[in-house]
Parts: structure tokens; C-alpha cells; sequence
């Protein structure tokens, strides 16, 4: 347990195997569970049978707090925030909260101003700009 | 936080499915098996994207069951501390309420609701502020801050708090209503 109690997303401590792991955003995971969901439909007559408990609240929830419906769009989206050097983690706390402001943005994650990257708050704004367009364009 | 992850898995299998499906055989119970699966150290296993590799078989002394170290890429669910999401109010009483974030269950305690805000009992059991301008009923949306997890056997439970900078109420289903 003691790996349960240094354990921190605030500060980005979720362990070395999750920091290293591919990150999702939700509209990713809709994305992904929806097209599983097609797969298993056109084997089976009754699919809500086939699939677990687990898998079906995670798709109500995705679906549900996806911000980007468009899959190309879901793919500007990562493709803007990676260019701030931002883990994978972050990358994708961004993209599922879209924060409007940059005192939000740091409020929902703290580590962006701690790890001395040249994230300044002006880098941020842009970032925050960057998605907003795609948002409105999508 | 959904990740997509490579985990390792044993898998037994008896003789009778060895043949030209085997590899199809190894790929349906390692589904059967794992999806829909929680462990406190990868969260919750919500679906297998595809099969790494299938290593050798080892026959086991004695039972002729063979194990095949299998590594597989799936989507798993786990939740953090100091995590920030949105989740929908499943549930309201005087204690607090509960929200769900996927497949994880999340209570925010009275005492992690903002004090302006007060419970109401009634048919519909909700918090409001005294103004009456925002309120917490079912099937509310919230951002939450997860502050503590609870891991047992097959589930993980969170504790969350609203009692922060940008976080509570994001839409009221009251409010169209």
C-alpha cells in the first residue's frame, strides 16, 4: 500500500508504469469501445449480453463527456497539445476538461507549472486558444 | 483516466481446443477472462485491443493443461488521487452523494460540498445554494477531485471533493426541465 499513499496526480505521481503508458482522452475512448461495440454487434444478435458491466459504463461515459464527437477533430486535439511537451497524463486532463482560462487550466493540473518546462502563461493561453478553435470549427 | 496499456496473462487451456483455432481459442477466454476485471494496481480492464504476442506453451506436470503467457493491449479505467474529472450524481441523501465516472464509483462527503450549499430533502433529495441558482441533484454532471482511493478484490472505490477552484456543478438536468 505504500505505493497507494505517495501516489499524487496532482504533481504527476501515478506511478512509472501509468507516467510511461499511453494516456486516453475520452473522445478517444468513445471512439475505440464504439467501434468494439460494432465488431461484437455483427457477431452476435444480442450484444448488451456480451459485454461486461464494466465496458458498458465506460461507453455510457465517454460517450456522455466526450468533447469532440469527430474523429479527426479527436486527433488535432492531441496533436496541438503535444507540441507543449506535456505528459501524457496532462495531455489528456487537458483535452477531457477543456479549461477556458489559464488559471483554470492550472487549477486542474498543477503539475504544468511545476516541472520547469517553458510552459509560461502566455504558451498556455495559446494552447487554451488552440483548442477552443478546433472546438468551435469541429 | 483511461490508459491504453500491454499486460501479461497466463492462460490455461485444455488439450481439447488444440488445433487449427487455437490462437482464436486462447483470444475468446483471455476476453471471457479478464474484461470487465478490476486490480487496484491496473484499475479496470474495460476491453482488449488486440493480442502482442502468444508465447510458448508449457505443459503442466500431471493435468496436460498447457499455459501460454499471453500479452495483450487493452483500455483500463483507473482512477488516481489528486485526479480531476466529471462524473454523473447517482445518488443524493444527507451524507452526500454518490457519482460514477465510468465504471468507478466516487461519494463526496457533506463535509467536501461547498457550506453554501444545503441539503433539501423531498422527493427529489438535492444540495442547493441558499439563492437557490446551483443545485446537485440526480443525474447531475460534477467535476470532482479524487482525494482517496479504497482498493478491495474487484472493485475501487474513490472519495471526492467539490469543495475547490473550478470544481462542482456542470449542468443541472433540472435546469431544462
Amino acid at each position: 500500500m505504500s505505493l497507494e499513499e505517495e501516489e499524487n496526480a496532482a504533481e504527476l505521481k501515478i506511478g512509472d508504469e501509468f507516467l510511461k503508458a499511453k494516456c486516453l482522452m475520452n473522445s478517444e475512448v468513445s471512439l475505440i469501445l464504439e467501434h468494439k461495440y460494432e465488431q461484437i454487434q455483427q457477431m452476435s444478435d444480442d450484444p448488451s449480453n456480451q459485454v461486461s458491466q464494466v465496458f458498458e459504463k465506460s461507453l455510457q461515459y465517454v460517450k456522455r463527456f466526450s468533447r469532440y464527437k469527430n474523429p479527426d477533430a479527436v486527433r488535432q486535439v492531441r496533436e496541438i497539445l503535444s507540441r507543449y511537451q506535456l505528459a501524457e497524463f496532462e495531455l489528456c486532463v487537458l483535452g477531457n476538461l477543456c479549461p477556458e482560462t489559464v488559471e483554470e487550466a492550472i487549477a486542474m493540473v498543477p503539475s504544468i507549472k511545476n516541472r520547469g518546462r517553458m510552459l509560461d502563461e502566455e504558451a498556455i493561453e495559446k494552447m487554451l486558444n488552440d483548442l477552443s478553435l478546433i472546438k468551435k470549427f469541429e | 483516466m483511461f490508459f491504453h496499456i500491454v499486460l501479461e496473462r497466463n492462460m490455461q487451456l485444455h488439450p481439447r481446443h488444440f488445433g487449427r483455432d487455437l490462437r482464436e481459442k486462447l483470444v475468446s477466454k483471455l476476453m471471457k477472462d479478464v474484461e470487465g476485471t478490476c486490480s487496484g494496481r491496473h484499475g479496470f480492464i474495460v476491453a482488449i485491443t488486440g493480442i502482442e504476442s502468444v508465447g510458448k506453451g508449457l505443459i503442466r506436470d500431471g493435468t496436460g493443461f498447457v499455459t501460454f503467457p499471453v500479452k495483450y493491449q487493452c483500455v483500463v479505467f483507473r482512477p488516481f488521487k489528486g485526479e480531476i474529472l466529471e462524473a454523473v450524481v447517482t445518488m443524493v441523501n444527507k451524507m452526500g452523494f454518490f457519482a460514477e465516472a465510468g465504471p468507478v464509483q466516487i461519494f463526496v462527503s457533506n463535509h467536501l460540498i461547498p457550506d453554501d450549499m444545503e441539503f433539501q430533502s423531498g422527493d427529489v433529495p438535492n444540495y442547493t445554494t441558499s439563492d437557490g441558482s446551483v443545485k446537485i441533484q440526480k443525474e447531475s454532471e460534477v467535476r470532482l477531485k479524487i482525494i482517496g482511493t479504497r482498493v478491495d478484490a474487484t472493485e475501487i472505490f474513490c472519495i471526492g471533493t467539490i469543495k475547490d477552484d473550478f470544481l462542482g456543478v456542470i449542468s443541472d438536468p433540472g435546469a431544462n426541465a
